[in-house]
């Protein structure tokens, strides 16, 4: 019997490493790992960076007061000073960032919404706060009221510290998201292939004409499908690690930090990622083996690849942390416990508990997938 | 010797108004080859031919029936009676990205065989005249030459049973005729062959003995000439429209 899943494997092996498609699906997204980490960074930094020069033209249609120009010189803004049509036309020509329209005592601030936007709209905001409560105080003063006990009826303090690992966190966890996509990626196309696919060209007929149970030719193809997702995996990490390494010294954004894993991080992501993998080629393996036709085999994994992608996503954008009970729950633990182990928090119980967990859910799929394939509808669709 | 007995086959059909119909693609066959004997399963499109055969190569699992090659019995010895049979038909491909030498080799090994691969492999790779392409991939082969491949890989672990359903069908001359040649030989060693076709001068040229089907059931079988006999005509083509006239007319 192993001799024939051996035998199975090496086949399925073969045909995988001279089928182009099926070796481009295993290599295209771990190539663009390092492009999108290196790409997302730069974005950091020019994000972070961005110079006051290039946010802080801002065009007034009426002539600012001495006290006005005072707080414009201190927040740095750079004023231009025109009518109405003017500034519009200015702005359209993108020479001012946004401009500020005064009508009586009405201020109104105007600008498309952008992220240059944004930044100069937070700067006219600074602006004009800083003159009404000059204009406040002046009025208190000449009704003879001390404006401290007005204005600062209440103090407030700031005490947040900024996370100097934000980016590093975010960048680490959006490179997982990715080897997550690249191993669905690299698993949805041999298990189409094998399946469906071999359906499709007649040459599973003949490999049933051999003297080899359906359990062993399915469990070869499982086996060969999950070893396309490893090497996926494995690259990617390796590509991964690597980008976020060069990443690390490029960029000033992650000046002080590691973003290196430690050997014991790396080692815990490596048992995930093969984990992973053995658990999403079982499931692609399941619905496509159901398939008559490889077209039909693609469009019932492709809700997979979403499947597989979003709720890690979702995750990791609406803050949730693992738990005992998400460490057991198909895809969200992957995404989730990499988090911990990329931050150096490994959970043990968590992290066995998605191992124990995946090779149930492996063995339940592997359960179907043997039962199923006996089956002739699946085989002849008879 | 293959005895098959009042084997059945049901599958069930959507119809045109979503029901679901159940159907018999063969309803109670029985025959007997022995060593030696070329037989002829032949009948029109539909009439349950593929079946019957996918079932005798275990492919597909019978209804109800019993199918039995020397004293191996299907499917309790479902594995045992593949090593015994080879099959070939219209559907059974090869590997496109292999190239005919590794094509044989992988059977081989499918088949269990360890020693003396290499040296049957040449022996084939003679017979069959195969020596140029060997090593070429399968994909860049004509269709003469791919279909050889198939006839070797039937070869390599010397079958005792010979499955061929519609092997020649949509081949040209050439690739058909190396299809015959490897039939007739096969015979002369004893070996028992099962043979579908559309073509009924081939089968009456090499069959020893016809069993003509009709929508699951026989409706005639025996020697190509004591069915023409019988049906008062010349040759097999004309014996099986006055059978299937007669199939009709009841």
């Amino acid at each position: 019997m192993q001799n024939n899943i051996l035998n199975v494997l090496k086949k399925e092996i073969r045909e995988m490493f001279r089928d182009k498609k099926s070796l481009a699906m295993m290599l295209i997204i771990p190539i663009l790992i390092p492009f999108i980490v290196l790409g997302m960074s730069a974005l950091f930094e020019m994000q972070v960076n961005l110079d006051i020069s290039e946010y802080n033209k801002i065009g007034f249609n009426y002539t600012l007061s001495e006290t006005e120009q005072e707080i414009i010189n201190t927040l740095e803004i750079d004023p231009t000073i025109a009518t109405e049509e003017e500034l519009k036309e200015k702005y359209n020509n993108e020479e001012i960032n946004l401009y500020i329209l005064k009508n009586d005592n009405n201020y109104t601030i105007y600008g498309n919404d952008n992220e240059i936007t944004t930044l100069s709209s937070i700067l006219a905001e600074s602006y004009l706060n800083q003159y009404k409560e000059y204009l406040q105080g002046k009025y208190l003063e000449t009704s003879q009221v001390d404006p401290n006990d007005v204005l600062n009826i209440i103090t407030i303090q700031k005490e947040i510290t900024a996370s100097d690992t934000f980016f590093a966190s975010y960048i680490i966890n959006y490179a997982f998201l990715f080897i997550i996509m690249a191993i669905t990626v690299s698993a949805t196309y041999p298990a189409t292939d094998t399946t469906a696919g071999e359906k499709e060209r007649g040459t599973l007929e003949t490999l049933l004409t051999f003297p080899i149970k359906s359990r062993d030719i399915i469990i070869g193809k499982f086996l060969s499908v999950s070893l396309s997702s490893i090497i996926t995996g494995v690259l990617s990490l390796l590509l991964a690690c690597l980008s976020l390494v060069a990443a690390n010294h490029i960029f000033t954004i992650y000046e002080g930090m590691n973003l290196m894993l430690s050997p014991p991080a790396f080692i815990f992501s490596l048992l995930v990622i093969i984990a992973y993998s053995f658990l999403i080629s079982g499931l692609c393996i399941a619905i496509a083996s159901r398939a008559k036709t490889f077209k039909e085999a693609q469009s019932a994994l492709t809700p997979i690849t979403f499947i597989s992608f979003f709720p890690g996503m979702i995750a990791f954008m609406t803050g949730i942390t693992s738990n005992l009970v998400l460490s057991i729950v198909p895809f969200v633990n992957f995404t989730l416990i990499f988090t911990d182990i990329s931050n150096g928090n490994f959970n043990y119980l968590q992290i066995f508990l998605l191992i124990i967990s995946t090779i149930i859910y492996i063995a339940l799929v592997l359960y179907v997938i043997i039962k199923n394939y006996k089956s002739e509808k699946v085989l002849f669709n008879a | 010797m293959l005895i098959v007995k009042d084997i059945k086959k049901k599958f069930v059909r959507l119809k045109k108004s979503g029901e679901k119909e159940e159907f018999y693609a063969d309803n109670g066959i029985s025959f007997e080859a022995k060593e030696g004997e070329i037989v002829g399963i032949l009948g029109p499109n539909g009439a349950g031919k593929t079946t019957l055969l996918r079932m005798i190569a275990t492919l597909l699992e019978p209804t109800s029936g019993s199918i039995e090659l020397d004293d191996l019995k299907y499917p309790k010895d479902a594995i045992e009676i593949k090593k015994k049979i080879a099959y070939l038909s219209g559907n059974t491909k090869i590997y496109p990205s292999l190239t005919p030498y590794e094509m044989l080799k992988m059977c081989a090994t499918f088949y269990g065989i360890i020693n003396g691969v290499e040296k049957r492999i040449k022996e084939i790779s003679e017979l069959l005249e195969m020596s140029t392409f060997l090593y070429n991939r399968i994909e860049n082969l004509s269709t003469g030459q791919t279909q050889k491949v198939n006839i070797a890989r039937c070869l390599i672990h010397n079958p005792k049973y010979y499955i061929l359903d519609e092997a020649t069908s949509g081949l040209d001359i050439i690739s058909s005729q190396i299809i015959l040649d490897f039939i007739k030989s096969e015979k002369a060693k004893g070996k028992i062959i099962l043979y579908s076709t559309h073509y009924m001068e081939e089968a009456e040229n090499i069959c020893d003995k016809v069993i003509l089907i009709n929508k699951g059931k026989v409706i005639k079988s025996g020697t190509p000439n004591d069915i023409k006999k019988d049906t008062n005509t010349t040759n097999l083509r004309d014996a099986f429209f006055t059978l299937m006239e007669d199939y009709h007319a009841k």
